[in-house]
């Protein structure tokens, strides 16, 4: 190097401040053994209204939290409030994800005594909520049948880093050409341990499937002392 | 395409430690990017050259080393991998520990003093 040239070890971490939000999250709902699950789609792919169907048949529903994620308004956190349970608005304005900073900022202001599962719908996006986990316990991706049935191939990451696949909108398959068994042989192909279930919010099909597992996967969870 | 936060938290810690070193310029960041981080490398130099614009850093090389996963297999041993293997990509088995792959920090700077 030449003269006035200095090289400086850094050796730091420069994803720090979001990997701490996102442990402490997980630390947060850990101690009050809350399960909580990360929503993952395209815009339009039924998060909201999922959310809805799968309140509408809960039993216990003062135990779910649910926060939403928009770029701007408060629309779907006032749909989920008709719903009775407790909900928070983030408006992520110039992030196109939710990030861990926000939700934990969030979690701290609610009240979550009582509360078993937290359910987090992220800012429709199949790309950028992917790559910043937020410390949930199961991330499920939606995709409905009228976005076309090569989006696992698309969008390998949220494909491969998703436990539950939800295909929605079934009720329209008559209409569209979408064929599901593609979609399940490349969503498994990108990962061989997704749940895949097909659900229609409009006819009811599949969703006490959905319900049942997502229980079954609250009740398993062991959550850390 | 998170890019952007990650450019703006790299050229925060750049220009920190700039001023630490009373440096006149950064001439060469040097970062360790894990290859789950999803993070594409001429993005992130596009996006941090536009934001040390005027700045320190200003005209600053990004030189990013791509960490990968480095898994163990219980039958072939250690090898490696660029993304999130379910299996071992040599022998096919499932008795794979994944490790790694997940950094990303910044390794060393040049500067003019």
């Amino acid at each position: 190097m030449g003269a006035g040239k200095v090289r400086i070890e850094v050796e730091r971490s420069i994803q720090q401040s979001a990997d701490e939000a996102s442990r402490a999250i997980r630390s947060l709902l850990s101690q009050r053994r809350i399960y909580s699950l990360n929503l993952i789609s395209s815009p339009g792919s039924g998060k909201t209204t999922m959310i809805e169907a799968l309140l509408s048949r809960f039993e216990g529903k003062g135990g779910v939290a649910v926060v939403e994620g928009d770029i701007e308004t408060d629309i779907d956190a006032e749909r989920i409030r008709r719903c009775g349970v407790q909900v928070r608005q983030i408006n992520t304005r110039s992030s196109c994800h939710i990030q861990p900073s926000q939700l934990l900022g969030v979690l701290r202001e609610m009240d979550l005594s009582g509360t078993r599962l937290l359910i987090v719908e992220n800012v429709g996006n199949l790309v950028c909520p992917a790559e910043v986990p937020l410390g949930e316990d199961a991330r499920v991706v939606l995709l409905s049948v009228t976005e076309g049935d090569e989006k696992p191939l698309k969008y390998p990451l949220v494909f491969r880093t998703s436990d539950l696949l939800v295909i929605t909108k079934t009720d329209l398959l008559p209409y569209v050409r979408f064929d599901v068994e593609k979609v399940r042989r490349a969503a498994r192909a990108a990962n061989p341990r997704v749940e895949i279930f097909e659900t229609s919010a409009v006819s009811g099909a599949g969703l006490p499937a959905l319900l049942d597992r997502i229980e079954a996967l609250r009740a398993e969870k062991r959550f850390d002392p | 395409m998170h890019e952007l936060g990650v450019a703006n938290e790299v050229l925060s810690v750049v220009l920190a430690e700039a001023e630490r070193h009373a440096a006149g310029k950064v001439t060469v960041v040097s970062l360790r990017v894990g290859v789950l981080r999803a993070i594409e490398p001429e993005h992130l130099s596009f996006l941090f050259a536009h934001l040390a614009h005027g700045t320190l850093a200003d005209g600053a090389r990004l030189e990013i080393e791509e960490e990968p996963v480095r898994l163990e297999c219980d039958v072939c041993g250690v090898s490696e991998a660029r993304s999130l293997p379910w299996e071992c990509p040599r022998c096919k088995g499932s008795r794979i520990t994944v490790k790694g792959g997940d950094s990303l920090e910044i390794a060393s700077l040049e500067i003019d003093t």
